[in-house]
């Protein structure tokens, strides 16, 4: 037997294998969970772990939620003030296991629970455990193929517009530590056009582990939100996977409010002339402390990347934002912009940007621009000076400063709902 | 590139020659007897030994870095020999005493040595593999109480200076190359500018490596004492040889208060040939730190050598409204591989920075900027701002950004901005059509690229590293 | 309404810029204060405003008897202070009409006003645009971003209609206009004129002076008012140059 990390015992220990699962999952559960055995936590040293601590996770063994664990949610009290407003196609999960699906879908959608999808829909939930990860930075992901117990599966057909979007709401609740695993699909077909809401609350300490993987085939278009807004006492890990075909388009957005300790990795993989325009802002307080992990990689010729990320830190928090653009070799006229800003409020907050460019093809454009600072002083002293108190200017200034990153959103609806979330975060009181 | 694709005539590496001399040197190998063969052969006192020593120690339990964007094979720090010396019948007194071969030599590479030939303005101190072989305008200098000579010199005449310095800026176990500096170095330039004096000449020495087998790990510093100013200037060459070549040096600057210290290095080892074949090694640890309220250091570096280069000159920003600066040009054509750029440790309040790079990639070259800019929670009011644009030609080299920002005071300002770009037919078109030939519109453009550095540099390096500039390319293009 | 006496100022670690200026404005005045590059016009507004960066050495400022340095900016604006500011500052993402209306009920909150609904906002929005022919579209962007040189300085008048400030320091509210530009200001401001309601123009040059008549006109120079007249000493200055006006 393989060597196996001391902080990995446990979760191997508490894996069971489920002889009613198909054999194919069965193997490639037994195979991630000697890989993350073996690799164990990510430490600092790893370089796209530098920034994040994962003390909270090696301090507890955060049990591992069964399907039989019985979880008490009440959607209207628990979300009730986070949820999309406008209609939706709405998926609820608690603790990690779906518990309610929607009652009528338009042809050419699939929408259901991982579980489901295992025996009705193999294909979509092979394609959910593939190992896609283009950094090799995400040990805890195999942790997740190993574990999960639920997710959702989205699958859209050829030359479909949906008329609203999907929203994807997980409560997390648990007086323990607990940890969560949710592996979750998304394809698009070519042509068709989707959005997503993702929006996980919670009570409690547990720890979120969520991996999606996500295919839009070409010319397709998905917009992908999510809004993170977990008990301060949770760990959020979540992991995106995306593959881009021939001219699609992917949008990205998240909004990171919650959690004490909370991390992002996307990476998105670009097809010709395929664009990705990935955003996202984080609010930190107390002694929250989160990440964004980006990885494009341009693979192949025309395609086009915006970045934009923006962080505003209070009190003692920590945010970090790391993003590589990478542009293979043969990659021509690729276009990548990022830009990443922070606002640190508070003596005792800090910040770490990391903007990395790879670049092995020579007719790109790839620019990153990074900025860290106190707000703009010339501003604030106009505001003041029309009689706007400091505080009020502050604040008004805070959220223009946001809000850029949500104006990349199309949809008015969505972006007004986004906006409540921040305005609700500058509105509240100090922790 | 249709447009431009006759290839260049290759001049070559003009600096390969090999200089026949009888040398000095000790067994290949690196134990504790190597290092008190080092440190006897050069007459140390017992402290400096034990220093010695002690880095020795540290270094065997350390581990190459491996995190830099480079890649060769594995060193053999045994299979090196870790002094060589031109076999000179004593320490020159004066010039006059110098081997003749040797002043041919500086005579081949435009470093003349004899004061009434050397460059107005310039004092020269010239080493040769490990040792200083001469320094000009000494006397000149001391009228004023500068003290410019051989670091062996310095611990010498001036021990307590250099025992106060030494390791204050890079400590001997900083990282593995400058561990190893500090266990074998033998020799380098030693400045000491008094209180309030401004150096009035550009000091200057010149780094050859010429003897196979060996590496070569010079030592220097350099402290401006409150008030002083001082420009120092470096150029490094290497004959031609097949095997790699070992250089890990170490510069230590110290900037007291009102100080200003002024650096510019023009590196042109052998790179190695169009294969990748042989090319020094340039495993460099550069600091300095401005230690007193209102100093500054100003890093130039243009890089157009070696055939791996690991260098990271930062600035200690410890008083208060203190400035460092750091000016970079870096090519890497055929199989040449840089890893460079800058950090900066804002400690003190008001401390400011700039950070200008310019990456030029052609042939197989990859090249990287790494940098740090670190904000410390005392460091009020500090600015950064950095620029890194990377220029590619041809498809088969790489450009790598690489910067790391960290800020833990919210008066901070840190802005970093990177580009990378292409040489555009058109703008090549354009200055053929106006009558220049390729060579010239690709010198053109590409010094155009780098004037924002090379006008840092003092003028008559910039006038030379300008030619470097055109040389390093010259095929890249085709 | 405003006494300076006796200000000596400097920026911050930097040289005296003022060196003892004295002025006096009632209700109902127009002054304007001229001067050369340098002579410290931009430094005596910004002192006015409450912007940081100021050492004041000695001197004293009141405003209807009250100390004004001591007071913020913002105390200031609400108080009936109005700064037009020579170099508007852009404010990405604050959405103009926003930023009027949070600014209006500030003010108007601090005089015990009741603060306009939207509806009565909107209708004195669009009776002010008018006088200084400002484009709707304008108002829906973010504070004077993307705005023209001309569109910031007239967009700074329409402000100060807005919030019908006491006292209005126009700082080379001419600067950068063209002479169509400058007589919609100009107009503005004379529409603006009341009794109750003190203007201070500082410019450099005279041409302002043609359309908004000062009641009095005073030369800065090298920090301090070293001549005061009436309008005629406008035309005076056009002839000689600051050169010729000397103390």
């Amino acid at each position: 037997m393989a060597a196996i990390k001391a902080e990995a015992v446990p979760y191997r220990d508490a894996f069971r294998a489920n002889p009613a699962e198909p054999a194919w999952l069965v193997d490639a559960r037994a195979k991630s969970l000697a890989a993350f055995g073996e690799r164990g936590f990510p430490s600092r040293r790893d370089e796209a772990w530098r920034f994040t601590s994962t003390r909270p996770l090696a301090e507890n063994f955060f049990v591992p939620v069964r399907r039989d664990l019985a979880v008490t949610a009440n959607e209207d009290t628990d979300f009730g003030k986070l949820g999309f407003e406008g209609p939706a196609y709405r998926l609820v999960f608690a603790n990690g296991i779906v518990r309610a699906l929607p009652s009528k879908l338009p042809p050419g959608l699939w929408l259901g629970s991982m579980s489901q999808a295992i025996s009705e829909r193999p294909e979509a939930a092979e394609f959910a455990i593939s190992e896609i990860d283009l950094g090799g930075t995400q040990p805890f992901a195999s942790l997740n193929a190993a574990l999960f117990a639920d997710g959702f599966v989205f699958d859209l057909d050829e030359g479909v517009a949906l008329d609203r979007p999907i929203e994807i709401v997980h409560l997390g609740k648990s007086a323990l530590p607990t940890s969560i695993y949710l592996r979750n699909s998304v394809r698009i077909g070519a042509g068709s056009e989707a959005t997503v809401i993702e929006t996980y609350v919670g009570q409690g300490a547990y720890w979120d582990n969520v991996v999606t993987n996500i295919a839009v085939a070409e010319g397709a278009s998905l917009t992908h939100i999510k809004l993170q807004d977990e008990s301060r006492e949770a760990v959020h890990f979540a992991s995106a996977r995306i593959s881009l075909g021939w001219s699609a388009r992917y949008r990205n957005f998240g909004l990171t409010l919650g959690a004490n300790l909370s991390r992002n990795d996307i990476q998105v993989l670009l097809g010709k002339g395929a664009h990705a325009n990935i955003a996202g802002a984080y609010l930190q307080r107390g002694d929250q402390d989160t990440t964004n992990a980006v990885v494009i990689d341009h693979a192949e010729p025309d395609a086009t990347t915006q970045e934009l990320f923006k962080g505003v830190l209070d009190e003692r928090s920590h945010g970090a934002f790391l993003g590589t653009i990478r542009v293979r070799e043969g990659a021509q006229k690729t276009d990548a912009k990022q830009t990443s800003r922070a606002l640190l409020l508070s003596d005792r907050a800090s910040v770490n940007i990391k903007p990395e460019l790879a670049i092995f093809a020579d007719d790109v454009k790839c620019t990153h621009g990074a900025a860290v600072g106190d707000l703009d002083k010339d501003a604030l002293f106009y505001l003041r000076a029309r009689g706007i108190g400091v505080d009020e200017a502050r604040r008004m200034l805070i959220e223009a400063f946001l809000l850029e990153t949500i104006d990349t959103i199309e949809s008015p609806e969505v972006r007004e709902h986004l906006a409540r979330q921040v305005r609700r975060w500058l509105a509240a009181e100090k922790a | 590139m249709s447009d431009v694709a006759q290839a260049l005539v290759k001049e070559g590496y003009k600096y390969g020659f090999i200089t026949e001399i009888d040398e000095d040197r000790a067994p290949a190998g690196l134990n504790e007897n190597v290092i008190r063969f080092i440190s006897t052969k050069k007459g140390e006192p017992q402290w400096l030994l034990e220093w010695r020593l002690g880095a020795f120690r540290r270094w065997q339990r350390m581990q190459e870095p491996k995190w830099a964007n480079v890649h060769f094979a594995p060193i053999d720090y045994q299979a090196a020999s870790y002094y060589s010396a031109p076999k000179q019948k004593a320490t020159p007194k004066s010039i006059d005493e110098v081997d003749p071969e040797l002043l041919k030599t500086y005579a081949k590479l435009g470093i003349p040595l004899h004061e009434r030939a050397a460059l107005a303005g310039v004092a020269v101190d010239a080493v040769f593999d490990s040792v200083s072989v001469a320094t000009t305008f000494k006397d000149k200098l001391g009228e004023l109480g500068i003290i410019f000579c051989s670091f062996g010199e310095a611990v010498r005449e001036y021990g307590d200076l250099v025992r106060q310095y030494l390791g204050s800026v890079v400590p001997q176990g900083d990282n593995f190359y400058a561990a190893l500096n500090s266990a074998v170095f033998s020799d380098g330039s030693f400045v000491y500018v008094p209180p309030g004096v401004r150096c009035p000449m550009e000091l200057s020495t010149y780094f050859r490596i010429n003897a196979a087998k060996t590496g070569q790990f010079e030592r220097t510093l350099v402290i401006a004492d409150r008030g002083a100013y001082v420009s120092y200037l470096e150029g490094c060459t290497a004959p031609q040889r097949d095997e790699n070549q070992l250089h890990a040096a170490v510069v230590e600057l110290v900037a007291l208060e009102d100080a200003q210290i002024k650096y510019s290095t023009v590196q042109n080892w052998y790179p190695g040939d169009a294969e990748g074949k042989g090319g020094i090694y340039n495993f460099v640890t550069k600091r300095g730190a401005c230690r007193g309220a209102r100093s500054k250091i100003s890093w130039t570096q243009v890089e157009t050598g070696s055939a791996i280069t690991w260098k990271y000159p930062g600035c200690i920003l410890e008083g208060d409204d203190t400035v460092g600066e750091f000016y970079s040009v870096a090519v890497t054509n055929n199989h040449q591989q840089a890893d460079t750029g800058t950090k900066m440790i804002h400690l003190g309040r008001n401390t400011r920075s700039t950070v200008i790079s310019k990456g030029i990639s052609a042939g197989k070259g990859q090249n990287t900027y790494r940098g740090l800019v670190r904000v410390q929670p005392n460091a009020a009011n500090a600015r950064n701002y950095t620029q890194c644009d990377s220029l590619l030609i041809g498809q088969k080299c790489g450009a790598h950004t690489v910067p790391y920002i960290e800020v833990r005071n919210p008066m901070a300002r840190v802005e970093h901005e990177a580009t990378t770009s292409k040489i555009s037919e058109e703008q090549m078109f354009y200055c053929r059509s106006r009558g220049l030939s390729q060579e010239d519109a690709l010198s053109l453009i590409v010094n155009g690229f780098c004037k924002e550095v090379l006008k840092e540099l003092p003028m008559e390096f910039a006038v030379e590293a300008q030619k470097l500039l055109s040389v390093s390319l010259e095929g890249s293009v085709g | 309404m405003l006494e300076i006496k006796n200000l000596h100022a400097s920026v911050e670690g930097g040289r005296e810029i003022l060196n003892g200026v004295s002025l006096k404005v009632k209700a109902g005045e127009v002054h304007a204060i001229m001067g050369p590059n340098g002579s410290g016009k931009s430094t005596l507004a910004g002192i006015l405003a409450g912007r940081d960066g100021y050492d004041i050495a000695s001197g004293a400022v009141t405003y209807d008897g009250q100390d004004l340095l001591t007071m913020p900016p913002e105390e200031r604006a609400r108080a009936g202070i109005f700064l037009a500011f020579q170099y508007p500052v852009e404010i990405p993402g604050v959405n103009n009409m926003y930023f009027l209306r949070v600014a209006l009920n500030a003010i108007r909150r601090a005089k015990s006003e009741p603060e306009l609904d939207a509806g009565q906002f909107l209708k004195s929005v669009r009776a002010k645009l008018k006088l200084l022919e400002i484009e709707d579209d304008l108002l829906q962007r973010g504070v004077n971003v993307g705005f023209s040189g001309g569109e910031k300085k007239r967009n700074e008048i329409f402000q100060m209609a807005m919030l019908e400030p006491r006292l209005a320091i126009l700082d080379e509210t001419d600067s950068g206009l063209d002479i169509d530009a400058l007589r919609i200001v100009a107009n503005g401001i004379n529409r603006l004129r009341a009794p109750d309601r003190a203007i201070v123009m500082i410019t450099h040059y005279q041409r302002l002076l043609d359309y908004v008549v000062p009641d009095f006109v005073h030369v800065l120079s090298e920090g301090r008012i070293v001549r005061s007249g009436d309008r005629s000493l406008a035309g005076e200055l056009e002839k000689t140059g600051y050169a010729g006006v000397g103390s």
